[in-house]
């Protein structure tokens, strides 16, 4: 086919160089999508990896394993008032008659030279508590279900050394080793034997935190903006309010921990390692998280509103506060939540201010020495004890599930009021 | 298949795949939903070579959509389903063997709004002749682009800026630049949505003009909501309404002497 | 009286301040012939306010003070002219008396606990006084709210004027938080900058501040090597994971997936990045690192450390994965959907069309998301902290180890240094360039975004 013409002949498709071409492209194609699915899969894989390891390792974290403890009180009799039992100094006086002697004898005579080491260091307040369950234990030979101790109960869970294996076969055969789920872990503060550790003390500490950078960041946040949203004038200024939101919003976190210990610990002076600082820090930190959700909430408000309710005699205060906001606040909501959930999970700046301190009561309020769940994590994560793998775990599901729980309230709450105007 | 040296001025003698009076494309019995609402309904009609063909009707009856089921567009909008047959010259391209990529090469579109690819003049043009690798060398992309842009009447205006880039054309240019890329792939059938609804009057007599100087060499359908342009570019014209093909015929037929009541209804201006 | 009394005390009187100021702004309008100006609950928010903001404001800043002026009544009482002049022993005392104050019951210095009382009974006193005047002035400033009540008072005015300025006190917040964090990281790093040359800090390739040689404390201070370490592991070994994985996710997310797919898989993306970032640190410093070690060694790099670069970038890059995807996956949704169906109509596959069209046009906008992703990487702190050494080595293989400067910010002002030392200002001026990069960076990145949302608006 040759003419000169201006036009060419339609192409033949059907030619071999052609097909040849075609199925190279549709090759390079397949090629592409199968490299994006891998990219998505393996995010997906080393999530769920991830969360396996983390379940795999802290799932021990939340059981405990006791021994069987044979205590005879009946052949020696331990020198004590039963009157006292029922008063408040009773610990006191069971401490004071050498119960933890008593027990650490009982163990030795139960099982052997090297039984101290099978049961956990504050065994006795296990015992203790049992007696003042039943004063009439103290006239009795009885089995008290006590606390194992750290290394057995890792070999119980099928690692740990094979000399406590050993032992954890022994007692099985004697039945005197059961496991339970460890009310304690989610109860008590921390420790510093791993049997004996729990997260409320931290968890407290988080929630008085996060109720401290809700109530700062919360009106601060929506305020600024419904301000630059709906009344700031286009001048310099407003953007130079702009730009500090949306770079405070990338400015690394540690960043906010240093501006804490500077300013708040440093020149007001604020008790260090306090819930208050640490709510202090956070809500400058996540401020800007609710700015920006909150003007992209306003923004999605239709003009058409503003201009009916203006066009009644509103004034434009009335105007936001009595139809904008109530229409945004399903979208507020959801970044107060995405940016609360951030806090949560917050470890760096809260370092920086102390909150790291070894709390064994749980604060009482905000003003308190007090730590936090991820801070928690961190200092049980850099303990060498074995029995601290599987806490920090354990903890860390914990964490999890607040977070997942709190991202999901965020997701409801986008699917069932977001409005398409 | 053999490179042909450009002459403007000399009339094509290639003959078209398909013996006049056949149609190049031919729908029957077409349905088209988007999920559960019908946007199509039963529409048959043949589109035939050397002709503009025109579909006319009010906005939101089906005619944009009725396009874009002819070069399988709708394919990219997840829930859209075409049932019934298309074919072009013969092979039913809704068929499985059909490959969609050859299929939209050989049946071109230009959109309602001018969409040239944030890339320059030249890379804009070169752009389809590049994916379908129908240029050997570096002076054969360099004469389909001279050839294309001369085609669509652009070449005077932008031969001393080929670097440029597309977007910063005027609306005008921009929408003739979009007919050279699409002119670009020889493409034997040519579907335009609405190409001047987004252009100013001048502008869009450019367009009309060089619709009828590529009438002849392609099968040219055209949406439009502009009864004027419809008559004065086609030659046969479609009215649909509410997702039917009311009546089609002759344009001259069409606006002259409608057989339906609803057509002379629309062309008299009653509704639409 | 308790602090919380008290704010619930003003609470109740600005409800009660409401409620009269309403009433007699409902009186005034029933008696007046003209209309009230405002509505009733109007005057009464006037008043309520009145009431409320400046008591609260004496609260606030009275409860800051009183335990300044208690500690004065402290050191004005004989016994505690006993106390040690100055330094660490007397800060120590009056700090355990103000803890025995508070109830505690554990002490260690006898004078505390004799002093105690005497904070106590002072604390009181001024709280008394404190509380004695915010009511005072919840009621002087009520009344004269409420004598101001008439039915031509623009109330709602005022009221919204106030509104106003909260309004803009609130937006004000950020660019006071932004300086704040200028000028304390500023005055903190010129007071080392004082004591160590800048150039030896920003020049020196010796980084260890154990030992520090008070003579020549700059010797052992030059960061170069944490600036190498954040910029390999943050901006090259994160980045090599998390911009071809996250990219090609945003990619397959939006252009390939079915519905169903990215209905599960963008919560998936989502909950990776809402896991915090000390459980990343956890899992990298127990899973990661010593499997990259052990992968090391088998490859004959005898030397590895499971605490190499490349654990802690591997897990950081994963980390930033659904940061790049998300600025993707907005970059190429904000490509005019027109550009992809010209190309696909041109007969163009669905990669060609992303490859030669989505992708340059959006490029601009991943560019950006790039920038922005590694100022998130650098300025990652706890997988640093818990899977990269303290080693300061300037090198470039991944499976030797490498500091970073979070991970120093954190162990300088984590040891137990007294707070004017070089080693814990370094601290600062560590902090001061850290911000001073995202910030450029940040700054540069938002702009193209702007930029470029503009160029397709």
């Amino acid at each position: 086919m040759t003419d000169a013409v201006g036009f060419r002949a339609p192409t033949d498709w059907k030619t071999d160089a052609m097909q040849k071409r075609i199925r190279k492209r549709y090759r390079a194609e397949r090629r592409f999508r199968a490299l994006g699915l891998a990219a998505v899969a393996m995010s997906a894989a080393f999530l769920i990896f991830l969360l396996a390891v983390m379940v795999g390792n802290g799932a021990a974290g939340f059981m405990r394993t006791e021994v069987a403890l044979p205590i005879d009180f009946k052949a020696a009799p331990l020198d004590i008032d039963r009157a006292q039992l029922a008063t408040r100094g009773a610990d006191l006086a069971l401490a004071g008659a050498g119960l933890q002697d008593r027990v650490a004898t009982a163990a030795t005579a139960a099982f052997g030279e090297k039984g101290e080491e099978l049961i956990a260091e504050n065994a006795w307040t296990a015992v203790r508590d049992a007696i003042k369950a039943d004063p009439n234990l103290l006239s009795q030979r009885a089995h008290v279900w006590v606390p194992a101790s750290s290394d057995l109960d890792a070999a119980a869970d099928g690692g740990g050394e094979p000399a406590m294996q050993a032992e954890v076969r022994k007692l099985r055969e004697r039945g005197a080793l059961q496991s339970g789920f460890n009310a304690g872990f989610l109860s008590r503060a921390d420790s510093t034997d791993p049997t004996a550790v729990g997260i409320w003390g931290a968890f407290k500490g988080s929630l008085l935190t996060m109720l401290v950078t809700l109530l700062i960041a919360f009106p601060i946040g929506v305020l600024s903006a419904v301000y630059l949203e709906e009344y700031a004038p286009k001048n310099r200024w407003t953007d130079l309010i702009e730009v500090s939101i949306n770079n405070l919003a990338a400015v690394p976190s540690i960043i906010f921990g240093l501006l804490g210990l500077a300013v708040f610990l440093g020149t007001f002076g604020l008790p260090r390692s306090a819930p208050l600082v640490g709510g202090l820090t956070l809500a400058l930190m996540i401020m800007p998280v609710i700015v920006i959700a909150g003007r992209n909430a306003i923004k999605a408000v239709p003009p058409s509103i503003r201009d009916a309710a203006l066009g009644i005699g509103a004034s434009r205060v009335q105007v936001v506060f009595h139809h904008v906001l109530p229409l945004a606040l399903p979208g507020i909501l959801t970044g107060t939540i995405i940016g609360m959930a951030r806090a949560l999970g917050e470890t760096a700046p809260l370092l920086l201010i102390g909150m790291r301190a070894f709390i064994v009561t749980p604060p009482g309020g905000v003003f308190d020495p007090a730590t936090v769940l991820p801070v928690q994590i961190f200092l049980w994560s850099d303990e060498v004890s074995r029995g601290f793998i599987e806490k920090t775990s354990a903890a860390i599901i914990v964490l999890l599930v607040f977070l997942l729980a709190m991202n999901a309230l965020a997701i409801y709450l986008r699917n069932r009021f977001e409005t398409r105007w | 298949m053999t490179q042909v040296d450009f002459a403007d001025t000399a009339e094509t003698s290639a003959a078209p795949a398909v013996a006049p009076g056949v149609p190049k494309m031919a729908a029957q019995g077409v349905n088209v939903f988007y999920g559960e609402k019908q946007a199509i309904r039963d529409v048959s009609i043949d589109v035939n070579m050397e002709n503009v063909t025109a579909f006319i009707g009010p906005s939101g009856c089906g005619k944009s959509t009725f396009l874009r089921t002819l070069n399988r567009m709708n394919d990219t909008v997840a829930s859209a389903r075409v049932e019934g047959l298309i074919t072009l010259d013969g092979e039913n391209i809704y068929d499985k063997t059909m490959d969609v990529v050859q299929l939209r090469a050989r049946v071109g579109m230009v959109f309602q709004k001018p969409n040239p690819f944030p890339k320059s003049i030249y890379e804009n043009v070169a752009y389809g002749p590049r994916i379908h690798g129908l240029a050997r060398a570096k002076g054969d992309m360099d004469q389909i682009v001279e050839r294309s842009l001369k085609r669509a009447g652009l070449w005077e205006e932008v031969k001393d800026r080929l670097q440029d880039s597309g977007t910063a054309l005027s609306g005008g240019q921009q929408q003739r630049l979009c007919i050279a890329r699409a002119i670009a792939v020889d493409p034997e059938v040519i579907l335009m949505d609405e190409p001047c609804s987004a252009l100013d009057p001048i502008a869009t007599a450019k367009i009309e003009e060089l619709i009828h100087e590529l009438r002849g060499r392609y099968a040219i359908v055209i949406v439009t909501h502009n009864m004027q342009q419809a008559a004065r570019v086609s030659q046969r014209t479609a009215f649909f309404h509410l997702g039917t093909l009311i009546e089609y015929g002759e344009t001259d037929q069409i606006f002259t002497a409608p057989r339906q009541e609803r057509t002379k209804d629309y062309i008299t201006g009653r509704y639409g | 009286m308790n602090l919380y009394a008290l704010l619930f005390l003003v609470t109740g009187l600005g409800v009660i301040a409401w409620l009269t100021g309403r009433a007699r702004a409902a009186r005034y309008g029933a008696a007046s012939k003209h209309r009230l100006h405002s509505l009733p609950g109007q005057h009464g928010l006037y008043v309520a306010m009145w009431t409320v903001i400046p008591a609260l404001f004496f609260v606030i800043i009275w409860s800051i003070f009183t335990p300044n002026l208690a500690t004065e009544a402290v050191l004005r009482d004989p016994q505690a002219f006993a106390l040690p002049a100055f330094g660490y022993e007397r800060e120590a005392v009056l700090n355990e008396i103000r803890a025995r104050a508070a109830g505690s019951e554990y002490g260690f210095y006898p004078a505390a606990e004799q002093l105690a009382p005497v904070y106590l009974q002072a604390s009181r006193f001024y709280s008394w006084i404190g509380t004695g005047i915010a009511i005072l002035l919840a009621f002087a400033c009520g009344a004269f709210a409420y004598t101001r009540i008439r039915a031509d008072f623009r109330a709602r005015t005022r009221v919204e004027r106030t509104v106003m300025l909260a309004l803009l006190v609130a937006s004000l917040i950020a660019i006071l938080t932004t300086l704040g964090i200028f000028l304390s990281l500023l005055f903190e790093s010129l007071r080392f900058f004082a004591m160590v040359p800048i150039t030896d800090f920003l020049f020196g390739t010796t980084w260890s501040p154990q030992v520090i040689d008070p003579a020549d404390p700059g010797a052992t201070l030059g960061a170069v090597p944490l600036f190498w370490g954040t910029f390999f592991i943050g901006a090259v070994i994160a980045m090599l994971v998390a911009i071809p994985f996250g990219l090609m996710s945003a990619i397959y997310l939006t252009q390939y997936a079915k519905p169903v797919v990215r209905k599960w898989m963008k919560p998936m993306l989502e909950i990776l990045a809402g896991v915090p970032t000390v459980v990343y640190g956890y899992f990298a410093a127990l899973t990661v690192g010593p499997a990259i070690r052990d992968f090391a060694v088998s490859l004959g790099f005898t030397y590895a450390s499971s605490e190499s670069a490349l654990a802690a970038g591997l897990v950081m890059g994963v980390m930033i994965i659904p940061f790049v995807s998300s600025m993707a996956d907005d970059s190429i949704a904000a490509v005019p959907s027109a550009m992809r169906d010209g190309s696909l109509a041109m007969g163009a596959t669905s990669s060609e069309t992303i490859r030669k069209v989505l992708l340059p046009a959006a490029l601009p906008g991943v560019v950006a998301g790039v920038l922005l992703a590694v100022s998130r990487a650098i300025g990652e702190t706890m997988i640093v902290v818990m899977a990269a050494s303290g080693a300061a080595n300037i090198t470039a293989n991944p499976f030797e180890s490498a500091t970073t400067v979070t991970k120093q910010i954190v162990d300088l002002l984590t040891g137990e240094a007294e707070f004017d030392s070089p080693k814990t200002l370094a601290a600062f001026a560590l902090g001061l360039t850290l911000f001073l990069i995202t910030f450029l960076l940040n700054i540069v990145a938002l702009r193209v975004v702007k930029k470029y949302r503009e160029a397709y608006d």
